[in-house]
């Protein structure tokens, strides 16, 4: 998990993939380094959760490749794939609503060797520190922003090369959404990890990215610097209706 | 044949009359309705009972050896009649295990529970039917005037169980091919989506439940008016498993399964093991009889759940009419001989709804919401909206993800309750009433999700929408074609004349779970207009579909509102809005932030923002 | 008040036979969402292999060892061999339940072609009457209540303090997530079918002992007791079956003695048939399922 290398650690290739009567995403390719925050955003329905889903093993692909630097991990079930150091984030459904904040933590933990887990509880709760003043609470029981903070903290326990994280400010209010993402998100990538990051807030997440992906209609319409889509005309124009398909470039570090 | 064999013959053919009018019953409820009664046997063991205490003598009789209620010595055919209108009266109590709130197979174990509870109070209880010896000595009908052992008696027997069973199958056939048989298949399918059709579940659940029961009565009469003895052992659950057997094997959902299926299962398995020599110790015969009943159905439920006789499609045809065993996949209901081009139909030209006459002509804004919100756990899903529908639009509603427009959508059309404000439609406040009350008066929504109902033809889907069918209930049903074909013949008409305005009219026999996406979505819009509507609430109506066929969409919407009816549409393909909608209202953040056409929208800065905000 | 402590130390006695049998079929819906109503007769083909061994001269508490193992054998083949194949396809919860009860009828009268119709009873001593607190009970229903506070106690350390038990709850309460946590879900279904599995064996055993003699078809009715027990306490909840065994148990036991013994277990059908209506997510349940 390098902090300098360019090499593309996380790579899908023209993926397929739907919930069977048909395909939602047609041929989509995206790619995130170490160290970076690439971002997915696009008008609902576009089929930005179904990408997250047909990376982490949850959807499987019809046709298209998923790979994590060497390795191939297209077609694997979901706790193979987090096996391979992939952690996922839902948007819903994100937490085990009746064990208590620290038994959800030590489930993110799993893998992990029982001497580590609790040093790793401690890591976790020094990054969220409000997690550590509720650890013996019930995960249904928490406010929407500490839910939040709950799922993320368990796919931390890990330290995967990568994290997906689906929607992670959906119905948080404004100011708790910023600080996610500014604060916790950007953080992530700070210590090395591939973030790969949808969003329906697409301006906020565009100022913490270092590559964004549009998607519309099931395919990428534009991907860039963040910089050159907000000076881009067609980058409002790809949210009111399809637009031009700009071939992707591989991400690069400023 | 000897006297022997005769006489086994007609306690065979006695057996098969009490079965087929059993598995009919059960048939109704299972097959058709979906309604798993686990506790069937009760209502058999209740008919049984009742034709028993009805007609034996009081209980002093015979030495006073059995004690029981009743025992009135009443004569035949009374006590049969008693028997099935206490089978039918015994389902009214189940109606709270069989309304929506419980899981399908929670309900299910409730009944069986209560069978065995049943079978517990009648065993130790002895005077209530004589605890678990049972009733015996029950009086065969008309035994004074005839010998009951008599061969002539027998065939007598033999002939009014197969004329009751045949007379069972023409009451079930009558109702299952109804409006109302219509309605608890559809309910069977997707009961959520039954419900918001106006389909009144509790009602339709223990209405089959009080056929079936009167049917399972009339059996048990039957049989124990013959065997003359009852006793809480006949009735364990493995009898009702064994009459489920029967159902699953013989076909589910279809009366002539269920016919076959009581030969089979009850009739033909028990008695075939009456040829096996006695082999092992004592019962062993009997006990891999069982095994073989449970094999049949695991077996079957894995490689042909849908039985060896399968539900048949229904084909709204021009054949001849009514009871006739059909010997291809048509079963009328359309009645007499008449072309499909039926004189009724509408010329193409003509709009296939009449939505101005159900205007007031008088006020352009059909719909209005007056400040409306709706709060979710401290979080305004909708923070006091106010917007006017006009008639004869085709009004957009669009916004980011989380806007509100869905919740606001639900809040019209009444499938959510409001935290405060209002909603009047056509000058009337309708903001209490449920969403099937303002689909009576006009104002109906469509369903983001699949909902049509899979095992219905796409007429039938289109039929079910109908409110006001004469035939959709029980009593309707019973009275007959006669009663509901005028209803049933107009609305074929009407879902006619849609399918050809939508192009869909090669498709009106295809089973709605064979559809495509957009066919589906076609389907989802025709059956709104089915109850000519004067305002359509479409809920992401193009989601999924084909860009080509969502313009098709588009350009029929408009042509509606060209007649007249008003539309408001919540859509995320922008490009459909461009082309289609004006105005269209857009939403953020759970208010109203600008209305114009989709070309003033995207010229305001504050509209691309929220979208880029999210 | 002897009356009174007389039936509730037979309540105890029957509320510890429920609770072990009660934990292990709700624990089985919780993982799987599957109501097994084959549990009674993998119960009871559990209680007949601790009494080949018993007849072959093996001391009924170490046959009951035996019977866990088979019951543990017997379940996960049950649900590996029969449920999971019908739920990979989509079958409703419904058939599966109707799926089940030809699996009732197969293993127990298979079990009663095998061994015939007569009941039996296992070959061994009731033990001394012993007093204790006011309760007059034999040796041998002690140590079922003895029994059944070991195992729920060891079911709560599974539950609360090992990894495995943390697995199974999360698996339970949402498969997918527990999956993205690297969880090898389809292992952790089978070993909880496995452990719920010598469960019902031993509630087999013990059951059998309880009622002295018992037949293939026994444990029918013992079904629709654990039944109640389950859905008092919310189905899929083990704390929640542990509550309603001892609910039922009391109940059924302290009714019988003053109202009268033949309907005991009425009452448990009551409770289980009102909680249906009224509030089907049980005593530790959700208020709406």
């Amino acid at each position: 998990m390098s902090g300098d290398s360019s090499e593309p650690t996380l790579v899908a290739e023209d993926i397929r993939a739907g919930y069977g009567a048909g395909d939602i995403i047609h041929g989509v390719s995206v790619q995130v380094a170490p160290g970076t925050v690439a971002s997915v955003v696009g008008p609902n329905g576009s089929g930005k959760s179904t990408l997250l889903k047909a990376l982490c093993g949850v959807v499987t692909p019809s046709s298209g490749r998923v790979r994590l630097g060497e390795r191939d991990l297209t077609g694997l079930p979901p706790e193979e794939v987090a096996r391979a150091g992939v952690g996922y984030v839902p948007q819903v459904d994100d937490v085990f609503a009746p064990l208590t904040v620290r038994e959800n933590l030590e489930m993110g933990g799993y893998l992990l060797a029982g001497r580590e887990v609790a040093g790793r509880v401690e890591r976790v709760t020094g990054v969220f520190p409000r997690l550590g003043t509720m650890l013996t609470r019930r995960a249904g029981r928490l406010s929407g922003g500490e839910r939040k903070m709950l799922a993320m903290g368990r796919v931390l326990m890990l330290e995967p090369a990568v994290f997906l994280l689906d929607e992670p400010t959906a119905n948080l209010a404004p100011q708790v959404a910023g600080e996610l993402l500014t604060g916790h998100v950007r953080a992530l990538a700070e210590a090395g990890a591939a973030v790969l990051i949808v969003e329906q807030r697409a301006r906020a997440v565009l100022a913490i990215s270092d590559y964004t992906y549009v998607l519309g209609g099931g395919q990428v319409l534009m991907a860039d610097t963040p910089g050159r889509l907000n000076a881009s005309p067609e980058f409002t124009e790809s949210f009111f209706g399809v637009g031009p398909k700009v071939p992707q470039t591989p991400p690069e570090r400023s | 044949m000897t006297t022997a064999q005769l006489y086994y013959l007609l306690n065979l053919l006695i057996y098969a009359g009490v079965d087929i009018i059993a598995c009919l019953g059960l048939s109704q409820q299972f097959g058709v309705a979906g309604v798993t009664n686990f506790g069937f046997i009760i209502f058999q063991a209740a008919g049984a009972y009742t034709a028993a205490i009805l007609s034996l003598p009081g209980d002093s009789a015979n030495g006073g050896f059995q004690s029981y209620i009743g025992g009135w010595n009443l004569p035949f055919p009374v006590p049969w009649i008693g028997a099935a209108i206490v089978g039918g009266l015994i389902a009214l109590p189940f109606t709270f295990l069989v309304g929506r709130r419980l899981r399908g197979d929670f309900a299910a174990v409730g009944l069986l529970v209560t069978a065995v509870m049943f079978n517990l109070l009648v065993t130790n209880y002895r005077p209530f039917l004589n605890g678990s010896a049972g009733l015996s000595l029950v009086p065969a009908p008309l035994q004074g005037e005839y010998d009951p052992q008599g061969a002539g008696y027998q065939w007598a027997y033999a002939a009014i169980a197969l004329v009751l069973a045949a007379g069972a199958f023409w009451l079930v056939q009558r109702v299952t091919e109804s409006p109302y048989g219509r309605s608890l298949r559809a309910m069977r399918d997707n009961d959520i989506v039954a419900d918001s059709l106006g389909k009144n579940l509790v009602a339709l659940r223990t209405s089959v439940l009080v056929l079936g029961g009167a049917l399972a009565g009339l059996s048990g009469a039957i049989l124990v008016s013959y065997i003359t003895t009852w006793s809480p052992g006949a009735w364990g659950y493995a009898e009702t498993i064994v009459l489920f057997a029967a159902v699953i094997i013989g076909g589910g959902g279809s009366h002539r399964g269920a016919v076959l299926g009581a030969i089979l299962v009850p009739v033909g398995f028990e008695e075939a093991t009456r040829y096996i020599p006695t082999f092992g110790p004592p019962g062993f015969v009997d006990d891999l009889q069982w095994v073989a009943i449970g094999l049949l159905v695991v077996i079957f439920l894995w490689f042909r759940p849908q039985g060896i006789l399968p539900e048949r499609r229904r084909i709204i045809g021009a054949t001849a009419p009514s009871f006739k065993i059909p010997n291809e996949d048509v079963v009328t209901l359309a009645g007499p001989v008449r072309a499909p081009r039926a004189a009724e139909a509408p010329n193409p030209g003509r709009p296939a709804t009449a939505p101005a006459s159900r205007a007031n002509t008088a006020d352009p804004v059909v719909l209005r919401a007056v400040d409306l919100v709706r709060d979710f756990g401290g979080v305004h899903a909708v923070a006091g909206v106010s917007i006017e529908v006009r008639r004869g639009t085709l009004t957009g509603l669009i916004g980011p993800n989380g806007a509100g427009k869905s919740t606001l959508l639900a809040m019209l059309a009444g499938t959510l309750p409001v935290t405060s404000g209002h909603v009047v439609y056509q000058g009337t406040d309708v903001t209490g009433r449920p969403a099937y009350r303002r689909a009576r008066l006009g104002l109906v929504r469509t369903f983001q999700l699949a909902s049509e109902f899979k095992r219905l033809t796409v007429m039938e889907n289109l039929l079910s929408a109908v409110p006001d069918n004469r035939g959709d209930s029980l009593a309707g049903a019973l009275r007959g074609r006669r009663y509901w074909r005028r209803d049933e013949e107009a609305a074929i008409a009407r879902a006619r004349a849609l399918l050809e305005r939508f192009g869909l009219s090669g498709y009106a026999d295809t089973y709605g779970g064979d559809l495509s996406g957009g066919q589906r979505r076609l389907t989802e819009i025709m059956r709104a207009l089915m109850t000519e509507p004067a305002m359509l609430l479409l809920d992401e109506p193009m989601a999924g579909v084909h860009p080509r066929l969502a313009r098709q969409i588009g350009a029929q919407l408009l042509d509606l509102c060209a007649e007249g009816m008003t539309i408001l549409m919540v859509e995320h393909e922008l490009a459909i809005m461009d082309e289609f909608c004006d105005p269209v209202i857009m939403m953020a953040e759970g208010t109203v932030l600008a209305t114009g056409t989709m070309t003033d929208l995207r010229a305001r800065a504050d509209v691309v923002e929220a979208y880029l905000v999210g | 008040m002897s009356l009174f402590l007389a039936s509730f130390g037979f309540g105890l006695v029957t509320a510890a036979v429920l609770a072990i049998a009660a934990v292990g079929f709700t624990m089985q819906f919780a993982v799987t969402d599957v109501l097994n109503l084959a549990y009674g007769a993998v119960m009871i083909a559990s209680a007949f292999v601790a009494y080949a061994l018993n007849q072959a001269g093996v001391n009924v508490w170490v046959a009951l060892l035996a019977a866990a193992a088979a019951g543990a054998v017997g379940s996960v083949l049950l649900n590996q061999g029969i449920y999971t194949p019908f739920q990979r396809r989509g079958t409703a919860p419904i058939t599966l339940v109707i799926v089940s009860l030809g699996m009732t009828l197969i293993i127990e009268f298979g079990l009663q072609a095998i061994v015939g119709g007569t009941s039996v009873s296992y070959t061994m001593s009731q033990g001394p009457t012993v007093r204790a607190g006011g309760l007059v009970l034999t040796a041998v229903q002690f140590v079922i209540i003895g029994l059944a506070v070991v195992v729920m106690a060891a079911v709560h350390g599974l539950l609360r303090y090992t990894k495995l038990g943390k697995a199974m709850r999360a698996t339970s309460a949402n498969r997918s997530l527990a999956r993205n946590c690297g969880i090898r879900t389809n292992r952790i279904v089978t070993v909880t079918w496995a452990i719920t599995g010598a469960l019902c064996g031993i509630a087999g055993t013990v059951f059998a002992i309880n009622n002295g003699s018992f037949g293939a078809t026994s444990a029918d009715l013992f079904l629709v007791v654990i039944l109640a027990a389950v859905f008092l306490g919310g189905p899929g909840s083990a704390y929640g079956a542990m509550l309603g065994a001892v609910i039922i148990g009391l109940a059924t036991e302290i009714s019988a003695a003053y109202i009268t013994p033949s309907y005991k277990d009425v009452i448990a059908f009551l409770v289980l048939l009102i909680m249906m209506a009224v509030r089907p997510g049980g005593l530790l349940g959700a208020a709406v399922q």
